[in-house]
């Protein structure tokens, strides 16, 4: 009997990829006659979706209107789009959960389960258990630094350092109500260490931003010596040459886990699929290493200098929490540092 | 139909009038029906919008007592007024000197700081704020670097992150305003007062104190307002500062009641002061500019002779450089730096060069190219609209061809009193929504840009006619053409030259347009202006120093051929109005 059963799953991983493949290719077929598709994306850096985006139209020929911004402004603009009845994004990836949740619960998506959600890395399988929206990009908000001005012995160590005067005038952050990994990162800090926090925070006069991704401008141009960054913006531009390092904090880094879904409504709806379908592949986590983006797919190696995730002492707030807790935090955000 | 037709027949006494202005008037009825299309209602609609409930549209006060509601939202107000003022003051500190050297004294080069000028107001200010953050950056900035360098101090004395340097960045590109103003109303001041003065033993600086600049005062005091109201409707100078710097102002706060959730309404009740107090200030400086009618500027006589300076003329020339070089030069040094850097903080090191931001903003970018694209495809067809529309109205309105053609004149120029980021809203509620359903489509674009430089094309307009003798157009009816055809035939083509001016007046600004458009873009509509913006949020600055470059380039050939076809000034003229 056990071995009848391992008989049917091992058939069942034969032929799995087979049917997958056939699929894929059908559905690549349809999606061609489409030609194109949108996308809302606040995952990358412009570069890194630009990549993701160039790397899908050279796979199959159909053409990405990437659309980068901040998550905030994404959601404004797609909550726009809804308002006024136009279906012109096809696929929606935010950094913040929360906009999921309820777009959700407004009947505002598609439902599709990607042929390749079976293979990614377990721990980003099932975000929904609906099936709504899925995984799409990983990544950490960590302690950064400028290494041209800043020693590793001296660089924060965990959260409440940023606090410490020594940085006064000399921290950068990006802004809650535009970013959705600022957006996570505020709200875990008010659950460790309360909303005092950032009253202190205040005191050292951080630079405030939009993006996430500001920080490493602010501390690649030396406006700023230390930030509460994206590891992967920021090793990325460390790679290229440029005095910045991660420190990953203590008491843990910030770990968004950032999906992506399909419109109700989309005017290309297997152009839509496909790309769902092309974020899990191979190639694409290529790209998301190379941007050092956490890859999905256990195949691909972390990239270079980043430390595996199994590494990385991380915290993340519940999908309730980011839901009801990210709007209260820009308010609050907005009341304790002026804007 | 039918009760038509008898009506018609019961009035014999002009029937052959009726026939020959039956295509006209159609034409007639046309524009007055695009004019409410494109300024009336949606100023209605904004107004009705903020007294509605959001899903069910009934009457209601919550959006006022939301929109004022918190400390936050008034702050944002007060701000803003504040940052009017300091703005128009400081740019009045810049322009008026400057014009009173250039209009009425020998101060060298007086024709270098002319052009200076005009390149400091074909900056958009959105690309002056960037190349300001470069320079004044609190620790990176290159000013502070030089003066560290300089000094040996820990920390430089600039931040542009403030309320100061937000102000300071305004007015260096708004203060042309002021500067038009004031030279046009002192090259009518006669010589022959202040010789007076001079005769009666007043030097040169009290004579400017006590004779010059009083009959410039009122010029002054328009340009000032107008600065303060560009200073207040501004969008683009303030999200890129203000948010580092702390603090709100309305257009940011109005930014954010279109965020999560979309409020219109709340956005519409918001708008009102700016809108009251912009129709204000322009009810008050027309009224100033009205009065100007001192004896000096009763015409072309008496003599002007430039004031002789001596060793103060190359004092005064200095300033004129200073205020160039804050507005210009090391503005422009700087974003060029950046836009060939890898990193613009690492300087003018060799290993620092490249084309990569170029390539990326022209080639990689899925948007970016496509943006600049747009950016002239819409202000195109907005310039075209506006000058043959306006071209139409000036027309009725000289020749009085239907009763009330004022109001249609007054309809023109009322936009004027709309700062672009209500005008958007107002558009945004009345044709975004189904029945129009405009959102995201590049005509709400186009017919918000023709309706926000309609005022531009009607001034233009006007003169342009009121040139014309009627005479000519006369021969055509009496050789049995019609209106229109004497319009096509006579008026047009001697008008081309104003045209092109007028198109060019429109086209250029409307290219680089931000605060209306941040409303009404869709994902395939965005603009070369939206672009830039969005590129300011990770703090892009090379690429986006980049595509502001090309898009300054761009538009130099285009000056070049209004300056062909107008004179030097042209640019300078807009808005002297």
């Amino acid at each position: 009997m056990k071995r009848l059963g391992s008989l049917a799953v091992l058939c069942v991983l034969a032929l799995a990829p087979v049917a997958a493949r056939a699929d894929i290719a059908k559905l690549a077929e349809d999606a061609k006659k489409e030609g194109e598709l949108t996308w809302y994306i606040a995952h990358y850096t412009s570069e890194g979706a630009e990549d993701l985006g160039r790397g899908f139209t050279e796979m199959y020929g159909i053409k990405v209107n990437v659309v980068r911004t901040t998550a905030q402004v994404a959601y404004q603009r797609l909550l726009q789009d809804l308002k006024n009845n136009q279906t012109i994004c096809d696929v929606f990836s935010s950094t913040d959960v929360g906009h999921y949740v309820r777009l959700k619960a407004q009947g505002r998506f598609d439902k599709y389960l990607p042929e390749n959600a079976a293979k990614i890395v377990p721990a980003f399988r099932n975000v929904d258990p609906d099936g709504f929206y899925h995984a799409t990009s990983a990544g950490l908000v960590t302690l950064t630094y400028n290494t041209a001005k800043v020693k590793p012995e001296e660089a924060p160590k965990k959260w409440e350092d940023l606090l410490d005067i020594k940085w006064k005038g000399k921290v950068s952050t990006g802004h809650p109500g535009f970013s959705g990994y600022v957006g996570t990162w505020v709200l875990t800090m008010k659950k460790l260490y309360g909303w005092q926090y950032f009253e202190k925070l205040e005191k050292n006069k951080p630079q405030i931003g939009r993006s996430i991704n500001d920080t490493v401008t602010a501390l690649n141009a030396g406006e700023r010596q230390v930030a509460a960054g994206a590891d992967g913006s920021t090793l990325f531009s460390a790679a290229r040459g440029n005095p910045l390092a991660v420190s990953y904090p203590t008491d843990g880094a910030v770990l968004i886990i950032a999906p992506s879904a399909i419109m109700k409504g989309t005017k290309h709806p297997n152009a839509a699929k496909l790309f769902m379908e092309y974020l899990y592949s191979v190639e694409a986590a290529k790209i998301n290493a190379k941007h050092f983006g956490i890859p999905l797919r256990p195949e691909v190696p972390a990239p270079p200098g980043a430390k595996p995730i199994s590494e990385v002492k991380t915290v993340r707030p519940t999908v309730e929490e980011i839901s009801k807790g990210i709007p209260e935090v820009i308010e609050q955000w907005r009341d304790t540092f002026g804007n | 139909m039918a009760i038509a037709a008898p009506a018609i027949d019961t009035a014999p006494p002009r029937p052959r009038r009726a026939a020959n202005f039956d295509s006209t008037w159609i034409l007639w009825i046309a524009i007055i029906a695009v004019l409410l299309f494109l300024v009336v209602s949606p100023f209605v609609y904004l107004v009705v919008t903020s007294f509605q409930a959001e899903d069910t549209g009934v009457f209601t006060l919550m959006n006022y007592a939301t929109a004022y509601g918190r400390a936050r939202y008034i702050d944002a107000l007060l701000n803003s007024l504040k940052l009017g003022a300091a703005a128009a003051a400081l740019a009045g500190l810049f322009a008026v000197p400057l014009a009173w050297a250039v209009a009425r004294t020998d101060m060298p080069a007086p024709g270098l700081t002319r052009m200076l000028v005009l390149a400091t107001f074909i900056t958009p200010p959105y690309t002056g704020a960037v190349a300001w953050i470069l320079l004044a950056g609190p620790n990176a900035g290159w000013l502070n670097r030089f003066y560290m360098l300089a000094t040996g101090a820990e920390a430089g004395p600039f931040n542009i992150y403030s309320f100061t340097g937000l102000a300071i960045v305004i007015a260096l590109y708004s203060f042309p305003y002021i500067f038009i103003f004031t030279t046009a109303a002192l090259e009518l001041v006669s010589s022959e007062m202040e010789d007076a003065a001079n005769i009666l033993g007043a030097g040169p600086w009290r004579t400017m104190r006590r004779v010059t600049l009083p009959l410039a005062l009122p010029a002054i005091l328009g340009g000032l307002i107008i600065c303060f109201l560009e200073a207040i409707a501004l969008f683009g100078s303030p999200a890129m500062i203000a948010i580092p710097a702390r603090f709100n102002v309305v257009t940011t706060q109005l930014f954010q009641f279109f965020g999560n959730p979309v409020r219109v309404e709340v956005a519409a009740a918001y708008a009102m002061p700016l809108l009251g107090v912009t129709v204000l200030l322009v009810l008050v400086q027309r009224l100033i500019t009205r009065r100007k009618g001192f004896v000096a500027l009763t015409g072309k006589g008496g003599e002007r002779r430039p004031i002789l300076l001596g060793r103060w003329r190359w004092a005064m020339f200095g300033y004129a450089m200073i205020v160039a070089s804050l507005a210009v030069f090391l503005p422009y040094i700087f974003l060029v730096q950046s836009a060939f850097a890898k990193a613009w903080g690492r300087g003018f090191a060799l290993d620092n060069v490249s084309l990569d931001n170029f390539r990326f903003v022209l080639f990689e970018h899925a948007t970016a190219a496509q943006s600049v694209i747009n950016s002239f495809l819409y202000a195109g067809a907005s310039a075209t609209i506006a000058v043959f529309l306006t071209l139409g109205v000036a027309y009725i309105a000289a020749r009085r061809l239907v009763p009330f053609g004022g109001v249609l004149g007054f309809l023109c120029v009322a936009p004027f009193v709309i700062p672009g980021v209500v005008l958007a809203i107002g558009f945004y509620a009345a044709y975004a929504p189904p029945t129009l359903a405009l959102y995201g489509t590049a005509l709400i674009l186009i017919l918000a840009f023709t309706t926000r430089f309609l005022p531009v094309g009607y001034v233009n307009a006007s003169a342009a006619i009121r040139s014309l003798n009627p005479e000519m157009e006369e021969a055509v009816r009496v050789l049995g053409g019609s209106r229109l055809t004497a319009l096509r035939r006579v008026v047009a083509p001697l008008l081309k030259r104003n045209l092109l001016g007028a198109w060019l007046l429109i086209f250029i600004p409307a290219t680089r347009e931000l605060s209306s458009a941040i409303f009404l873009y869709g994902p395939s509509t965005k603009v070369a202006s939206v672009m830039i913006f969005d590129m300011s949020e990770e703090g892009n600055f090379e690429r986006l120093a980049a595509l502001a470059l090309i898009l300054q380039v761009l538009t130099l050939p285009l000056l070049w051929i209004g300056q062909k076809a107008l004179g030097r000034d042209f640019m300078l003229r807009r808005n002297a109005t």
